[in-house]
């Protein structure tokens, strides 16, 4: 199986709606969502890679500001 | 105890290192989410691991070299990683050369290795094959984890399926 390869959906979701998750559902920005969609699954691991790059980034940015 | 601490899980050297001694696990948790669509920043992998004999094993062989110590543990205790340890635990938080490393012997709303593999499915990550929780068993053991700070993340998973069912794939 390739890196593309996740099983696709199928079907309706073997859950019932959770009115506390629905209201957070609303806040999903959908855009990102199909953005992140279009990558391949190391895509996205790289993606979250650097992303943990820049977040030790802005911590030790952070911290040297306010002198620690 | 690793001297340096990552920024985050090196997920790619991590998976080679349980990869390369032939260790029975599945990807789950945030490290699962990202892989299937998941934009939510995660700092640790969590893998449910086999335990069978063989592949406690293999765990402790994968791991030795990346000097796991428990996760948030005062330096010192009399911690050994090996096959015994392993057998003696279930789920251990740790700490690795490598990153942090969550390795679960069972997980609420899911089971162990053997209940979730089904439910499972085979992609390749850096050249590698790598078992990953699928979305619908993901959403549901997140919902059954009932943490507050999973809230969000089950959103945006159900998000993900709703638009994948949209996309149709």
């Amino acid at each position: 199986m390739g890196s593309t390869d996740i099983p696709p959906v199928d079907g309706p979701p073997p859950f019932e709606p959770d009115p506390v998750i629905e209201a957070y559902k609303q806040g999903v920005d959908r855009s990102l969502v199909r953005e992140n969609l279009r990558r391949t699954p190391e895509q996205r691991l790289q993606a979250l890679a650097a992303l943990q790059r820049f977040a030790e980034e802005l911590r030790r940015a952070g911290r040297q500001a306010v002198g620690r | 105890m690793p001297d340096a601490k990552p920024s985050g899980a090196d997920f790619e050297r991590l998976l080679k290192a349980l990869h390369g001694s032939a260790v029975e696990f599945i990807v789950v948790g945030g490290a699962a989410a990202t892989a299937l669509g998941s934009s939510r920043l995660t700092l640790d992998l969590d893998v449910v691991y086999s335990r069978t004999t063989a592949n406690l094993t293999a765990l402790a062989r994968a791991l030795g070299p990346l000097s796991p110590y428990l996760r948030g543990a005062p330096p010192g205790l009399p911690f050994h990683w090996d096959e015994a340890t392993l057998r003696r635990g279930l789920n251990f938080t740790l700490t690795t050369s490598l990153g942090d490393l969550d390795l679960l012997g069972e997980i609420t709303g899911g089971g162990n290795y053997e209940a979730l593999l089904p439910h499972s499915f085979e992609l390749t990550l850096f050249g590698i094959p790598c078992r990953c929780l699928g979305l619908d068993k993901l959403i549901q053991v997140k919902r059954a984890a009932g943490r507050p700070k999973d809230l969000e993340a089950v959103a945006e998973l159900e998000a993900i399926r709703e638009e994948r069912h949209k996309l149709g794939r």
